[in-house]
């Protein structure tokens, strides 16, 4: 029988896109509905690893979803940073801004209607730019890279887990001996 | 105890951790700011953590959103009564289509936000979060439990061959 597919071809494939997906400003807003990025590329790696497999391998096994799961989302993480800093050298805080400008209007309109009394509105804004200027901060780079190194993993493990589950083999029928 | 309650155990404490922190943020707002600061931030690249869209606790919104929150709590509850529903080694996973159906839902309440037609709200989120939250673990259990028990086996195997090399070198 023949050997598996390579995961680390797979797993590298798709911690850049989790990575893209993750660090590019507006594109990463996917990521706010339960980490959804990351989710889909632990399933495109499944998807990806499927396709690689030829006649006479190995069957596809529920371990190679969590191995490729983990090995993607560590990728990810680091090029989830990666870009994130490359974005903030280049262009600046762009992600923050945005940001700061959705939540200045929440703020504000919530200030408006009476729900957040005026001088928490202030406090909001200064602790808003102080988390921005965090961010920017070799610290708050390392804090966020530490923060994706265990979520990125958990999420691509479970995508990945669940392409197994939309993707793995199908069980060939069972055959009965003739008595 | 056998192998599937094992990882069955560590998979719900795990899960059964990620919602305390979720409900623990803004409940320690006032006696542990430090502590719910953090935990805000651990959850912040997961979810926008909109107050005007998420469930208060004290007062406070929760660490993610209502739909979030729908998610990870109907998979807490789900992952409860999994037992009950299946053998915990049964590597059996439900039809595919299942899941396209519980994901309909989140997905009309999105389409019609985003059209305008119908303005999701609080109950419609939490309510779509549920629907899909809830039988995801019929599809990540059996085969998180198979793949431990794989990897398990194969490293008691590497385990037995390097004991036998060793043997074989003495």
């Amino acid at each position: 029988m023949l050997e598996k597919p390579n995961k680390f071809r797979v797993a590298l494939i798709s911690g850049v896109v989790i990575g893209a997906v993750s660090g590019i400003p507006g594109i990463s807003l996917i990521n706010c509905c339960c980490c959804a990025g990351v989710w889909l590329g632990g399933l495109m790696a499944m998807y990806l690893y499927k396709q690689q497999f030829a006649e006479g391998m190995a069957p596809m096994e529920s371990s190679d979803a969590l191995i490729l799961g983990l090995m993607s989302g560590v990728v990810g993480a680091f090029v989830a940073t990666l870009t994130s800093v490359f974005i903030l050298l280049v262009f600046g805080p762009v992600e923050a801004e945005f940001v700061k400008s959705i939540f200045e209007k929440v703020v504000e309109r919530m200030a408006e209607s009476g729900s957040v009394p005026s001088d928490l509105v202030d406090q909001l804004k200064d602790q808003l730019d102080q988390s921005i200027r965090d961010s920017a901060r070799v610290s708050g780079i390392f804090g966020s890279l530490f923060i994706t190194l265990i979520l990125y993993p958990i999420f691509a493990i479970l995508g990945a887990l669940l392409g197994y589950a939309i993707f793995r083999p199908k069980a060939p029928p069972q055959t009965t001996q003739p008595q | 105890m056998s192998n599937s309650k094992k990882v069955y155990s560590a998979f719900l404490v795990l899960v059964a951790t990620w919602c305390a922190g979720i409900v623990l943020a803004p409940l320690l707002v006032s006696s542990e700011p430090r502590i719910s600061s953090l935990l805000y931030s651990f959850y912040a690249p997961i979810c926008h953590q909109i107050d005007g869209r998420s469930l208060h606790a004290d007062g406070a919104k929760l660490a993610v959103c209502a739909r979030c929150s729908g998610i990870y709590f109907s998979f807490l509850v789900s992952l409860l009564i999994y037992p009950a529903l299946q053998r915990l080694a049964s590597p059996a996973i439900p039809n595919r289509w299942w899941l396209s159906i519980a994901l309909l839902p989140m997905a009309v309440d999105v389409v019609l936000n985003v059209m305008g037609i119908h303005p999701s709200s609080i109950v419609t989120r939490t309510f779509t979060g549920i629907c899909f939250g809830a039988v995801l673990p019929f599809y990540l259990l059996p085969p998180l439990v198979e793949a431990v028990t794989q990897l398990q086996t194969r490293l008691h195997l590497r385990g037995g061959l390097l004991y036998a090399r060793k043997a074989q070198q003495i």
